[in-house]
């Protein structure tokens, strides 16, 4: 269609007036009473620290077109601040009856990305309580600090060296902070405070973008609850060894967590330990309620949880003699007949609060019954940068995955296996398989020396069921005695064979799962490191590098724009893993720490005579032992001592840095094997005397006695040893480069075989000049980082210039921005070095568009307006390619075609005249350049090819005769 | 100056990318994400570039009044019309922006996507014609595979699929793969000669 003023006029009027016109029917004037939503509500979350509250409302009709709520939350009812939203489909609309929204957990606060200043909610009217987010402005956000548990999520550098030194006095008490700026925190996360009142509402947002008014506000006053009650816990005791072992299945809300109790109640205690438990759920409902009865179950282990880790579910206790003794947790139980007890669990989080599990009756079994571990071993990652240790056990396993027929006969079968490797075992040599049906007759033997996964077994009947003996040969020992079996059954629900159950030795591999727990010097806690199941063989343990500070933000400096936060830090814990070492990021108030922790010993001592509860008293007493724990540290331990002696801030904090580092990222390990139920085997902390390397000097391990025995801190490493076979062909092929350069320069001739496409580029570009038609060049799709571009752009120039030569326009299209500048830049210097600077037009060069088929149209529509005569298509091209062709073929351009994408070159070959396949694409420029440099180049990539194919022809024959050392030399990825 | 400060550039960060795929040391990991970080930086700013050019190439048709001129103007208006309503209304589910792109664009490009099955349909029948010996094999491996593919292929005999299979795991995968390691090895050279300075073409001008 040829345009006109007039066409082109209309069409423009009808995209806009269709445009305007399509909002207007969901714009027309509606009753917005009627979008308010109803039977808002706002309840306490159950089993959780008081941080959650769910709101529920009724939701609006389908025909209402909604396509999102929006939540609004503050503390008064005049001032509500866009909390969240939840999306709706607008076509469907919402299923149920009632909509929820969690707001729950930590959840963002304000960051870079929240807006600058406080804005009203969008077409809301002038008295609408709704605001937007809240702001980046500390006059707006300061105050909401307190209204909410704000917790900072700091990286560890900015918090010790972009930290402002900040004093605050209050009542005549000076205290001092650490201020940070915004952009220091990696998130401020907010989370409701138990017992306060939250006031909600609700908001409903049409498919046309209209706000609709809010709901009434609500009221919603999060409860602190005590602990979920755990699923199961199991108990088990080995009489031969007196050893109590108990396992419990996680509770999914685990963060306010602080202790894991276990407890013996005696049978003939049962009512009385109900009746606590009752009374302990009443004073819990009813603050004022006050208790009477004491627990009479007796405690007999104890020990921290804390979030965010996934802690260990499973406890050994030891009776000695009779008895039970922990001193560390004040414990001494003498225990009688097993059978006269029950187990109970309990969680306590810190409120106080203390949830029981269901009673749990024992389980007697002698130790040869419990699964056992053999020997384990924990190692630093080869080839990494230095975060993961492995940690691997046992031989490895090789096992069925799969079955499928390959004839309707059922006499042909594909059975796929898998092998569990670790990184003692990591090059497998031979497997073996000994296979036999029904009856025991053998079927056949196979010798898998390259394992690819598959066996192609025939069988002289269908069977219902195939036996498999197997066995791996490794490198190291790897033993006759691993004998694996597993059969094949016919399975009625997928008319096919299916893998049974894998034994070794007669044992089931995967009755038993493997826990690997770790813990570092920052922590006393044992937190889990990966559950794997009974086949594996190793795992990586991920220690990461990142480095991050959390801490608790309620105060702020509106004038200088600072958060503050507690300057004091952890260090890492004492050896004993009784008490964090902590101290200050300011020197001069860490000198000071001693006379803060007299005075509160001081002040706890004297509140004790005001005291009236055992609990409140025994509270009293925790703290002063655990401030006199604190000034015992401070003046002895080596650490501060140390830190104490430097001068300026820098040196100082660094040290402090490098000790936590090292207690941070040092992990011990230890490994349970269970069966879920209590069942387990649990090994000792991974010890060895082979102290290996450190990442520090060596004055480290005064502090770190055990580090590198029992604790591992991975090294990074300076080479990837696995990418040695690719260094070596590098170098030879960088070797060749050099070497067929120098032969060329010295003036010898090289022979380049002939490609006919790069032959007929100079005459496409004659044909052009003769029609006196355009040439289109397209330099593929891709980015600049496509090594395919690059050779485009290459070509491209070579191109330019000849056609700059011949006085012939070329149209350049590109979709890539990055792309455009360097194209008119190649185009334009063609031009020059041609003597042509006059006959350059730099629109020449042009961007379209990044969208794939829009960029299609645009070059298509070039084709057929200007009727190029010639068309280059050189780079990565995807699906478009055929499109674009055929649409030159129709206009009856020469076309050539050059790509390294493997499936668009059939489509290249079909309609194109000429196609460089591959490597061709590549060798184009220094074809068409015929410059020794170039041409060296050439014939060395020739040569190494020559290389590749007689290592691929040698070894094809070593494999055929099950030599594999060739195939193991170079690493599968 | 002008070419040998970005040739210097290249064949230094080169060789420490080149020494990064050895190196897997923390150094280097922190020196890749810095780089990336900087990449994620920059590349937005090209976006103006495309812009500049697109307004170039189509302000100076509307200009000089080039033939069919009245494209260009609809090209800006559609570029200029869908910017402000991105920058007005936002781009949520919605807004007038995801309305053009819903109802504008993604029909347009489904519509010429869908035109590659006629495009395959011509393609495959120039590509089908037995002409010679060459194209004969390549027709009959075609039905083969084709046929293959679906249930009547194994209709009409057991060993369809099996030849179908075969000829698209051994042939045709040889193929493909020598393909492959000549494309590693043109990657690799190419990437040595910008290494090395002999491929300077990409710069602007070959020397």
């Amino acid at each position: 269609m040829k345009l006109n003023y007039a066409k082109a006029g209309l069409i423009l009027f009808l995209m806009v007036f269709g445009f305007l016109l399509a909002p207007i029917p969901s714009h027309a004037a509606v009753d917005t009473s009627s979008y308010i939503v109803e039977n808002l509500k706002a309840d306490d979350i159950p089993d959780d620290d008081g941080s959650g509250l769910v709101l529920s409302w009724k939701p609006l009709p389908k025909e209402k077109r909604i396509i999102e709520y929006r939540i609004y939350r503050g503390v008064t009812s005049d001032s509500l601040f866009y909390h969240g939203k939840v999306d709706v489909n607008v076509k469907t609309g919402v299923a149920g009856d009632v909509m929820y929204y969690y707001d729950s957990g930590y959840n963002r606060f304000v960051d870079l990305q929240s807006p600058g200043k406080l804005k009203k909610e969008k077409q809301q009217p002038d008295d609408s309580p709704l605001f937007g987010r809240l702001p980046r402005d500390l006059e707006v956000t300061g105050p909401q600090l307190t209204n909410y548990r704000i917790l900072g999520v700091i990286p560890e550098k900015d918090f010790l060296y972009k930290n402002t030194k900040v004093e605050i006095t209050e009542d005549e008490d000076t205290k001092v902070y650490a201020g940070l700026k915004l952009r220091h925190f990696l998130y401020l996360l907010k989370k409701l405070r138990a017992e306060k009142e939250y006031y909600y509402t609700v908001i409903a947002v049409t498919e046309s973008r209209k706000y609709m008014p809010h709901a009434e506000p609500i009221i919603g006053i999060p409860i602190d609850n005590s602990p979920e009650k755990i699923r199961q816990l199991f108990s088990v005791y080995v009489e031969d060894k007196s050893r109590m072992q108990f396992e419990w299945i996680r509770s999914l809300f685990t963060a306010d967590q602080t202790n894991h109790s276990l407890y013996l109640v005696k049978k003939n205690n049962l009512d009385e330990f109900n009746n606590y438990v009752e009374e302990q759920k009443q004073a819990e409902i009813d603050p004022e309620f006050e208790t009477s009865l004491e627990n009479p179950a007796q405690l007999i282990y104890q020990r921290y949880c804390g979030y965010p880790y996934t802690p260990d579910n499973t406890v050994a206790v030891d009776i000695i003699d009779g008895k039970i003794i922990n001193d560390k947790r004040d414990i001494n139980v003498e225990v009688g007949n097993i059978e006269d007890y029950f187990a109970v669990f309990s969680l306590q989080d810190r409120a106080g609060y203390e949830t029981f599990s269901s009673l749990s009756t024992f389980d007697i079994v002698n130790s040869s019954t419990l699964p056992t571990i053999s020997d384990w071993n924990v190692k630093d990652r080869k080839n990494d940068k230095g975060d993961y240790n492995a940690i691997y056990w046992e031989k490895p396993t090789v096992f069925l995955t799969n079955c499928t027929y390959l004839n309707d006969d059922k006499t042909k079968i594909l059975v796929n296996y898998d092998i569990y490797k670790n990184v003692k075992y990591d090059k497998i040599k031979n497997v073996y398989f000994n296979i036999s049906d029904e009856s025991g007759k053998e079927i056949t033997t196979i010798n898998e020396f390259y394992q690819d996964s598959k066996l192609k077994i025939t069988l002289e009947k269908p069977s219902n069921r195939i036996s498999f003996e197997m066995r791996v040969v490794a490198n190291g020992d790897t033993g006759e005695d691993q004998i694996y079996t597993q059969d094949l059954i016919f399975s009625e629900d997928v008319k096919s064979l299916q893998p049974g159950i894998l034994y070794l030795n007669g044992e089931e591999v995967n009755k038993y799962t493997y826990s690997i727990y770790k813990n570092n010097y920052s922590n006393e806690e044992w937190r889990l490191s990966k559950n794997t199941i009974g086949a594996q063989r190793g795992i990586v343990d991920n220690v990461s590098y990142r480095s991050i500070t959390y801490k608790g933000v309620s105060k702020f400096d509106a004038e200088k724009g600072l958060f503050l936060v507690t300057p004091t830090f952890q260090v890492r814990m004492d050896d004993e893993l009784e008490n964090q070492i902590m101290t200050n990021l300011y020197a001069e108030e860490a000198a000071k720490s001693i006379d803060t922790y007299n005075e509160e010993i001081a002040n706890y001592t004297a509140s004790k005579d005001t005291l009236e509860t055992e609990a409140e008293l025994a509270n009293a007493d925790d703290a002063i032992e655990f401030y006199q724990a604190q000034i015992d540290l401070t003046e002895s331990n080596p650490i501060l001592q140390k830190a104490a002696t430097f001068k300026s801030y820098k040196a100082r904090i660094k040290f402090l840095e490098k000790v936590k580092t090292i207690a941070g990222r040092s992990f011990k390990y230890k490994m349970v094997k269970t069966d879920g139920k209590a069942h387990f085997a649990l090994s000792e902390v991974y010890y060895t005397e082979e102290v290996g390397k450190l990442p520090f000097d060596e004055s480290a391990r005064e502090t770190f006695t055990t580090l590198g025995m029992d604790h591992f801190y991975p090294l990074p490493n300076w080479f990837q040893a696995d990418k040695l076979p690719a260094l070596i062909a590098t170098f030879i092929f960088g070797f060749m480069v050099f070497f067929m350069i120098r032969k060329a320069k010295s003036g010898k001739e090289l022979y380049i075989r002939p490609i006919a496409g790069i032959d007929e580029i100079d005459n496409a570009i004659g044909r052009a000049t003769e029609m006196g038609k355009p040439i289109l060049f397209v330099p593929g799709l891709s980015g600049i980082s496509d090594v395919a571009t690059l050779a485009g752009l290459s070509i491209l120039g070579r191109v330019a210039k000849k056609a700059a030569e011949y006085d012939t326009k070329i149209l350049v299209p590109v979709r890539d921005y990055i792309v455009l500048p360097i194209a008119q830049e190649v185009v334009k210097e063609a031009h020059y070095e041609a003597g042509r600077p006059d006959s350059h037009d730099k629109n020449s060069v042009f961007f379209i568009t990044t969208a794939q088929f829009a960029f299609v149209a645009g070059v298509n529509g070039i084709m057929i307006r200007e009727k190029t005569a010639t068309n280059f298509y050189m780079g990565m091209f995807f699906a478009e390619s055929l499109i674009m062709t055929e649409t030159g073929s129709t206009t009856g351009a020469i076309q050539i075609a050059g790509t390294d994408a493997v499936t668009q070159i059939p489509f290249f070959i079909t309609t194109c005249d000429y196609t460089l396949i591959g490597e061709e694409l590549y060798a184009a420029s220094a074809y068409l350049a015929r410059e020794p440099l170039q041409l060296g180049t050439l014939k060395a990539v020739d040569y190494t090819k020559f290389i590749i194919l007689a290592f691929v022809i040698i070894g094809t024959i070593f494999s055929t005769v099950h030599a594999t050392f060739l195939i193991n030399a170079f690493p599968t990825k | 100056m002008k070419r040998q400060i970005p040739l210097i550039i290249i064949i230094t960060m080169g060789f420490m990318f080149v020494a990064h795929s050895f190196i897997p040391h923390k150094v280097s990991a922190d020196f890749f994400d810095w780089f990336q970080d900087w990449v994620k930086a920059v590349s937005p700013f090209a976006v103006s570039l495309g812009i500049m050019s697109l307004f170039m190439v189509h302000g100076t048709k509307i200009k000089r009044k080039v033939p069919n001129w009245q494209y260009s103007v609809i090209t800006l208006s559609g570029l200029i019309f869908t910017a402000l309503a991105g920058f007005i209304w936002g781009t949520h589910v919605g807004t007038p922006y995801m309305w053009l792109f819903e109802n504008v664009q993604m029909p347009m490009s489904a519509t010429m996507f869908a035109l590659l099955a006629f495009y395959i349909a011509s393609a495959a029948y120039k590509a089908f014609r037995a002409r010679s010996a060459e194209a004969t094999v390549l027709l009959i491996a075609a039905v083969i595979v084709m046929l293959g593919q679906v249930p009547l292929g194994a209709m009409i005999s057991k060993w369809i699929p099996e030849a179908s299979t075969w000829i698209l795991n051994v042939p045709n995968l040889a193929a493909k793969r020598a393909i492959m390691i000549g494309v590693g090895l043109g990657i690799t050279a190419t990437s040595l000669k910008i290494l090395l300075g002999i491929e300077r073409t990409y710069l602007g001008g070959g020397d």
